[in-house]
Order: C-alpha cells, then sequence, then structure tokens
C-alpha cells in the first residue's frame, strides 16, 4: 500500500466521522493527533457548567457579604465571655416537668411520623412507576409530595396553631403533613427497586393489583420502608425544636419561654437535654432497626457505632438451621416458638406499646376535628390573598435575598471542609486507617448535632445574628455532606484506582484521576441536595434570630398578618422549587 | 367445550399467533395443540421465543395477531376476575423461582391461594387454616415439609424451586407451565426437580408445557417436542423412537447464522454425539 493511497483513505475515514483536515506540515498525516474526532461539546454541558461557576460566584459573595471573618468572630468572643459571666451555671428543670416533656416530645414526633408514613403509602403507590394506575396519577402523587416537601413545617405548624388549640394536635399535623415529601418519595423509590419477579409470580397465578402489592411489593420494600420512618424520625425530633417557638408544646417551647424570660441557664439546659435525646433517639432507632428488621448495624451513625461495640461483647448466635423434623402437615400448623419468633414477637409488642403511649401522651383533642371544620372557611380567608402588608417590597425580597446568601454561604463552607473531610474519611483516599477513623468519628459527633440547636445557642452565646446562623448550617452541613462524600468515594470502582497505581501514580495523582472523576457526580447531586437543604433550614433560622426570612414569618405570623406568611410562603415555594429543578438538571445533564 | 373430561380434548390451542415488539418479532404466526394430560417440551435457544409464548398462555402478554384458547377460554379477550380465575387454573414456574425473598416458605406457597380469596393477605394468620393445612400438604409433597417456617432466601435454589412448584400446586392447577425450570440449577437439583415435576403431572393429570434448552433433557423428559427458532416452530413431533442425532439435523437445516451453528455444535459436544449429525 502507498503512502498515497494510505492517506486518502485516511482523509476518507476523516471525512466520515467528522475529524479535522490535516492541518499543517508539522502534523504528519495520519497520526494519531489528526484522527482523533473532535471533542463534542453540547450546549447544555456548557450551560450546566456556566451555572456551577454562576452559583460558586454568587456563594462567595454571598459569603463575603454576611461578613464572617475570623477577626470578628474573635471580637464578639469577648461577648460570649460576658455572657457566661452574666449566665453562671446551666440550669435543668426539676425531673417531673422534664420527664413530662421530653416524653411529650418524643411522643409528639412519633405521632406526626406515623401520620406521614401512613398517608405516604397511597401517595408513594401511585407515584411509583411500577406501580401506579397512570401518568397523571403519578404526576399528581408526585407533585403533592414536592408540595408538602417545599412547604416548612413550621407554616403548617403556623397555620394548625390557628385551627386548632394550642396543645400537641397542631405539630402532629404539621410534622405528618409535611414528612410526606420525603417519606413518600423514599417509599416510590424502594417499591421501584423491587425484583419485579415475585409480583408477576403472584400475577400469574390469579392475584389482583391489591394482592400483587400486598404479597409482592410490601415484603420487599419493608425493610427500606421502616429505615426510612425511623430516620425520619430522627429529623423530626431535630425539627420539632423550632415548633416550640411558635406554640407547639415540648421541649422546645420550653427553651423558648427560658429564653424569652432571659433565664439563659435553663434555656442552654433544655438545649443540652434536646441534644442529648436527638443522639439517644439515633441510638435507639438503630436498635429498631437491628432487632426488628435483622438488619446488621452496618451504619456510619452514633447509633450503629454503639451497637456494634455492644454486640461485640455478645457475639449473637445465628439460629437460621433445620427445625425439628416435621411429622406432618396437622402437626406443623403451629408455627413454632423459636427464639426468632419469641424476639420478634416481643419487638412487636414493645412497638405497639410505644405508639399507644405516643397516642396517650398527646392527649389529642379528638373533637377538634369535628368541630375545626366550621373555621376553615373563616382562617382560609385570612391567609388570602397574600400581601406584603405594611412592609416594602423591597425589604422582604432583601429577606428573601439574605436567606438564600445564608443558604449559598453555608453550603460554600461546607463544601470546602467535606471534601477534605470526607476524603479523608473515605477508606480508598485515606493515607491511614487512623486517619480514617478519626475523620469518620468526628463526622458522627458533628451529625449529632442539631443545627437549629447549634444555632440558637451561638445566637445566645455570641450576639451575632447571620453570621452564627451560616456557621452553625455550615457545621451540620459538614455532618451529612462529609458522609455522603465519603461513601461515594468508597463506592467508586476500584479498577481504575489500581491501573493508576500500577501506572506509577502518587495517592494524590489516583485521588485526581481516577477516585474524582468517578464521584464527580455524585458530588455534584450531593452539593445541590445540601443547598436544598440549607435553603429550607435559613428560611427557619430567622425565627430564632439569625436574619433572613423566617424573621418576618415569625413577626408576621405573631401579629396576625397572615397574609404576608402566604406571601412569604409562596417565596420560599419558589426558590424551593427552583433549586429542586435546577438540581434535577444538573443530575441529568452530568450523567 | 362438550365434555372437558375426555381424555382427547385440547386444553391449549395457538392459532397463528404472532407478537411484535417494537421491530423485532418474537412470535411469527406460530400454532400449537396441546391435549389434556400431555407433557410437552418447548424447545429452543435463548430468544427463539419459547419464555413469550408461555407467557402467551397465561394471559401475561396480548398477542399482536392470532387467537389463544385455554381450557376453553379465549385468552386474549380475558381480563379482570375471568382472567384472574383462568390463571390460578393454570401453573407457572419460573427460572428465577420468583418467590418473596422475605416471606416465609409457608407464606410464599399460600401466595398460590390468592385467586380464590378476595381482598389482600398480608402474614399467616390472613389465610385461614384450610389454606395453611392445604400448603402444608403441598411442602409435604415437594419434601420441604420441616422448612415452612424458614425464610424463603435461606433455602437453597433446588429447594426454592420446589417451594414455587408447591405454591402452583396450591393454585390447584389443571395446566403447569415451566420457564426454563432448571436453568438456574446446578445438575443433582435439576434431576430432582424435572423429575419431581414429572411425577406430579402424572399423579394429577396434569398437562405441562415446558421450555428448555437442552436436548437430551427434552428427549428424556417429554412426551412431545415442539422446537422453535425466531419465534418460528420448526419441529412438533412426538419424542419415542427421536435420536438426538435427529432434533440436531432438523435444527442443523434450518440454522443460517454462524452463531446458531456453534451453539448446535456445542450442544452436540456435550451429548458426545459424531460431528457427522450436523
Amino acid at each position: 500500500m502507498s503512502t498515497a493511497t494510505r492517506t486518502s483513505a485516511v482523509r476518507r475515514a476523516g471525512s466520515r466521522s467528522g475529524a479535522r483536515e490535516p492541518s499543517g506540515p508539522q502534523t504528519p498525516p495520519g497520526s494519531a493527533a489528526v484522527r482523533a474526532p473532535r471533542r463534542r461539546i453540547s450546549p447544555e454541558r456548557v450551560a450546566a457548567a456556566l451555572t456551577l461557576v454562576a452559583l460558586l460566584a454568587a456563594s462567595i459573595v454571598a459569603l463575603n457579604s454576611i461578613g464572617i471573618d475570623p477577626a470578628k468572630m474573635a471580637r464578639s468572643w469577648s461577648n460570649a465571655e460576658r455572657f457566661f459571666g452574666r449566665v453562671g451555671a446551666i440550669t435543668f428543670p426539676e425531673p417531673g416537668e422534664l420527664l413530662y416533656f421530653t416524653a411529650l416530645t418524643v411522643g409528639l414526633v412519633i405521632c406526626g411520623t406515623l401520620l406521614a408514613a401512613v398517608i405516604s403509602v397511597p401517595v408513594a403507590y401511585l407515584a411509583a412507576s411500577n406501580t401506579t394506575p397512570g401518568n397523571g396519577w403519578r404526576a399528581f402523587a408526585r407533585f403533592f409530595g414536592v408540595l408538602t416537601r417545599s412547604i416548612p413545617d413550621v407554616v403548617f405548624a403556623m397555620v394548625f396553631v390557628l385551627i386548632f388549640s394550642l396543645g400537641a394536635l397542631p405539630g402532629i399535623l404539621a410534622i405528618g403533613i409535611h414528612s410526606i415529601g420525603m417519606i413518600s418519595k423514599m417509599f416510590a423509590d424502594a417499591i421501584e427497586q423491587i425484583d419485579e419477579g415475585p409480583r408477576l409470580a403472584i400475577r400469574a397465578g390469579g392475584g389482583s393489583k391489591l394482592q400483587e402489592f400486598t404479597a409482592g411489593v410490601l415484603p420487599q420494600v419493608m425493610p427500606s420502608w421502616v429505615a426510612t420512618v425511623l430516620h425520619r424520625n430522627d429529623i423530626n425530633l431535630r425539627g420539632s425544636v423550632i415548633l416550640g417557638y411558635i406554640g407547639v408544646v415540648g421541649l422546645g417551647m420550653q427553651m423558648s419561654f427560658a429564653f424569652k424570660s432571659l433565664d439563659y441557664g435553663l434555656g442552654l439546659g433544655y438545649a443540652v437535654v434536646i441534644f442529648v435525646l436527638c443522639v439517644a433517639m439515633e441510638v435507639v432507632s438503630s436498635a429498631v432497626r437491628a432487632a426488628m428488621l435483622g438488619i446488621q448495624p452496618t451504619g456510619r451513625g452514633l447509633g450503629d457505632r454503639m451497637l456494634r461495640g455492644l454486640r461485640r461483647i455478645r457475639p449473637g448466635s445465628e439460629r437460621l438451621g433445620v427445625q425439628a423434623a416435621a411429622a406432618s402437615p396437622a402437626a406443623m400448623l403451629r408455627r413454632p416458638w423459636n427464639g426468632e419468633r419469641v424476639r420478634n414477637t416481643v419487638w412487636g409488642w414493645i412497638a405497639a406499646a410505644v405508639v399507644v403511649g405516643s397516642i396517650l401522651i398527646c392527649d389529642i383533642q379528638w373533637g377538634d376535628f369535628i368541630t375545626v371544620w366550621a373555621k376553615v372557611p373563616e382562617i382560609a380567608a385570612q391567609f388570602w390573598p397574600p400581601s406584603f402588608g405594611s412592609y416594602d417590597a423591597s425589604a422582604m425580597f432583601e429577606a428573601m435575598g439574605e436567606t438564600i446568601s445564608i443558604a449559598l454561604a453555608a453550603t460554600l463552607l461546607t463544601v470546602i471542609v467535606s471534601i477534605v473531610v470526607g476524603s479523608l474519611a473515605a477508606r480508598n483516599v485515606a493515607p491511614t486507617r487512623g486517619v480514617r477513623a478519626g475523620m469518620r468519628l468526628l463526622l458522627v459527633v458533628v451529625r449529632g448535632i442539631p443545627e437549629i440547636i447549634l444555632a440558637i445557642v451561638l445566637i445566645v452565646i455570641s450576639g451575632l445574628g447571620t453570621q452564627a446562623g451560616t456557621i452553625a448550617l455550615a457545621i451540620g452541613g459538614v455532618g451529612l455532606l462529609g458522609k455522603l462524600l465519603a461513601d461515594s468515594f468508597e463506592e467508586v470502582k476500584a479498577g481504575p484506582e489500581r491501573a493508576l497505581t500500577a501506572a506509577g501514580a502518587s495517592r494524590l495523582q489516583v485521588y485526581a484521576g481516577a477516585t474524582v472523576p468517578q464521584g464527580l457526580r455524585a458530588m455534584i447531586g450531593h452539593t445541590f441536595y445540601m443547598i436544598d437543604c440549607n435553603i429550607r433550614s435559613a428560611t427557619l433560622l430567622g425565627i430564632v434570630g439569625a436574619g433572613g426570612v423566617g424573621y418576618y414569618l415569625l413577626n408576621a405570623s405573631q401579629g396576625s398578618h397572615y397574609g404576608i406568611v402566604t406571601a412569604i410562603v409562596l417565596m420560599i415555594l419558589v426558590t424551593v422549587l427552583l433549586v429542586e429543578g435546577l438540581a434535577i438538571w444538573m443530575r441529568r445533564v452530568f450523567r | 367445550m362438550t365434555n372437558p373430561q375426555t381424555p382427547t380434548d385440547t386444553v391449549i390451542t395457538l392459532s397463528s399467533v404472532t407478537k411484535r415488539f417494537g421491530a423485532t418479532t418474537a412470535l411469527n404466526g406460530v400454532s400449537i395443540e396441546v391435549e389434556r394430560g400431555e407433557i410437552v417440551v418447548l424447545l429452543g435457544l435463548s430468544g427463539s421465543g419459547k419464555s413469550t409464548l408461555l407467557r402467551h398462555v397465561d394471559g401475561l402478554e396480548q398477542p399482536t395477531d392470532g387467537s389463544i384458547k385455554v381450557l376453553g377460554e379465549n385468552v386474549a379477550g380475558l381480563s379482570g376476575r375471568p382472567l384472574r380465575t383462568l390463571r390460578s387454573k393454570v401453573g407457572f414456574i419460573f427460572q428465577q423461582f420468583e418467590l418473596v425473598p422475605s416471606l416465609s416458605v409457608l407464606e410464599n406457597v399460600l401466595t398460590g391461594a390468592l385467586a380464590t380469596l378476595r381482598g389482600p393477605r398480608l402474614g399467616l394468620w390472613s389465610y385461614g387454616r384450610a389454606n395453611k393445612l392445604a400448603a402444608l400438604g403441598h411442602l409435604d409433597r415437594v419434601g420441604l415439609l420441616d422448612r415452612a417456617y424458614q425464610r424463603a432466601d435461606t433455602l437453597s435454589g433446588g429447594q426454592q424451586q420446589r417451594v414455587a412448584i408447591a405454591r402452583a400446586l396450591m393454585q390447584n392447577p389443571e395446566i403447569l407451565l415451566a420457564d426454563e425450570p432448571v436453568a438456574s440449577l446446578d445438575p443433582e437439583s435439576s434431576d430432582q426437580v424435572m423429575a419431581l415435576i414429572r411425577e406430579i403431572a402424572l399423579d394429577r393429570g396434569l398437562t405441562v408445557l415446558c421450555s428448555l434448552h437442552q436436548v437430551d433433557l427434552a428427549l428424556s423428559w417429554a412426551d412431545r417436542i415442539v422446537g422453535l427458532r425466531h419465534g418460528e416452530v420448526v419441529l412438533d413431533t412426538p419424542t419415542v423412537g427421536l435420536t438426538k442425532a435427529q432434533v440436531m439435523e432438523i435444527y442443523g437445516r434450518v440454522a443460517t447464522t454462524t452463531s446458531e451453528l456453534q451453539a448446535i455444535e456445542a450442544e452436540l459436544l456435550v451429548g458426545s454425539i459424531p460431528d457427522s449429525a450436523r
């Protein structure tokens, strides 16, 4: 084959694949540089990348405008010193009162979460692609979920406090409705991930749609559903603090009363109690997961860790072996009382007792459900039309802007810290096992701190508002994002890493060349999730005095200007939906 | 139908059934009749349309063209309760067993009774004593009575397939469909399961339509073989006096692609039949 024919063959191949023609005398015809197809850049990817850059720039501007700088922080330290000098010691309420409010808070949260779980079953059934009766139903269920998730539980609580008499019911309903969004989404995801085979087998045997669901789908999703509900229960317990500020009974309300009456010692005492309660709840839900579902405590939460510690002392003996040889079908009618069944039964009764206890302690005024309907039109009229009342529209938009600034700045801080901590906490990145263990422990401890409590305490101690709120959000975020990043890094395929190591790359080169590129999509997804969470949290921070739109929300509700509440909720709703849409778009583009 | 108990009545009739999924044709004008009590194997390589054909018989797929009659009912026209009733008379055994892993063996068997029950069921107690007793009897029949209260996913593959057979028996079926029932099993479990299906079929006078890809197994096990290739019937003959070489010759004659010929050669080597058969 002569050179000329080879070149022309290359030309043909080149023009077919849309590659560049040979460009100059320096590049010999037929070299790889010539034949390589040009990299395709889709306009959508460019737009997404530009959006990311714009968001980063906005976050930096936000961080500047909030004015988090170490010098100022140091100056505010004198505030803290003065504060502690004034407060003296942390005091606790008397034990009887403490016990009652603790039980009430836990009971209220459990009732709310269970209410959400029950409503979420039909919503998830309609929203899951493999069970939904039609696309219209599916869209409706998803919209319902997004709506309940986007409206803060505080807003629901404001409405329900108006409708119902004060007490536990507004809190239960607020938690119950707000949690539907997340629970139904996770329920639906679990349904979509099932093995369709058993369901098909039941259909082939003549089962109805409903029977397919109960016999083929439910048993498969149950472990995941229970884990979801327990997880949400932990979140709701943390969130219940802020409900106290707008009139929902429990520890949060007691704490807000203490701070309002300037009894800082007692307020901080309640904060400590809530913190301990949150940690205790996480331990309990981990234990319940392990006991009820036989799921080994492999998670990295605080509860799982403590439980693993206990297990190590008492290694459980699994009894899966063959049961006593059966004589006849009739003799096998009764299920034998082996250890497993005894354990399941005991846990079942304990769970039932907890639920009944929760309902009893909430002292629900069931009569309210009959009488409220008369009040609904009147209250609905108060909330409509939305208006900014005596406030200037620009002031409100500025407040919303401040909320977004807090969220973006907090996310930026979180991302920076989390990339370092999360990387070092990943098995395949950490230089030594000790470093990984240390970082994981740090993440667990940070995640144990309820961020709203952290914000309240920081605000009270430092006397700063917005800065304290931003820092509280940022710290709280590290616990979540750091863990998510570490897990994503650990889940990347090990092959490319090994290949780079084998080619002589350094540890940092392997990290940059194999680990990060594989984990990038997850990183972007998690970061947007973080922005999403932070915007929701930032709207609430104002309620405890950390700036942003939450302050106006609380004011409007306390001053009975419900039109303003509606206007603010609409602003929050639009923002949250925008961010969510952006997140969905980003995940799709950077797939 | 005149008399369903006549030993020679036809229980499954496919009349020029065609099924297309988009551009691909899974079944192309397939016509088969199966008499009551016959044990028939659908033989073919993967992708030849065996599974699709079986799914049509149970009304899990609707044909693009042609008609299917099962137990005197026109399957394509059925829906709702009548379809469920028909399905309950047709047991289906899957390659991957398709038990609900987290349920007990007994509850898995009980799900076979769902068509006769109204409303959703969850938990052993919800099926009632009579059903439980029947299910335990079927478990006894497949030799797994002592495993009744274990989780289904703690059993071996062969045991799980036997539980699936018990589940099909729970439907009190007249027809048994089996889609590659032993493709996921080791040779010993395979023999057990195939023997069990045949025994039960003979005991109860069940009609069996079973897809397989192993020629040896099909020849030794079935009364009749229906060969499928690219969604078309290329062979329909009783197994009596039929040799593997003859079967392979037919497949060899109709084979068109090299991959098909290679698959046939591989099959021949397994059975160590002289190469001249091709």
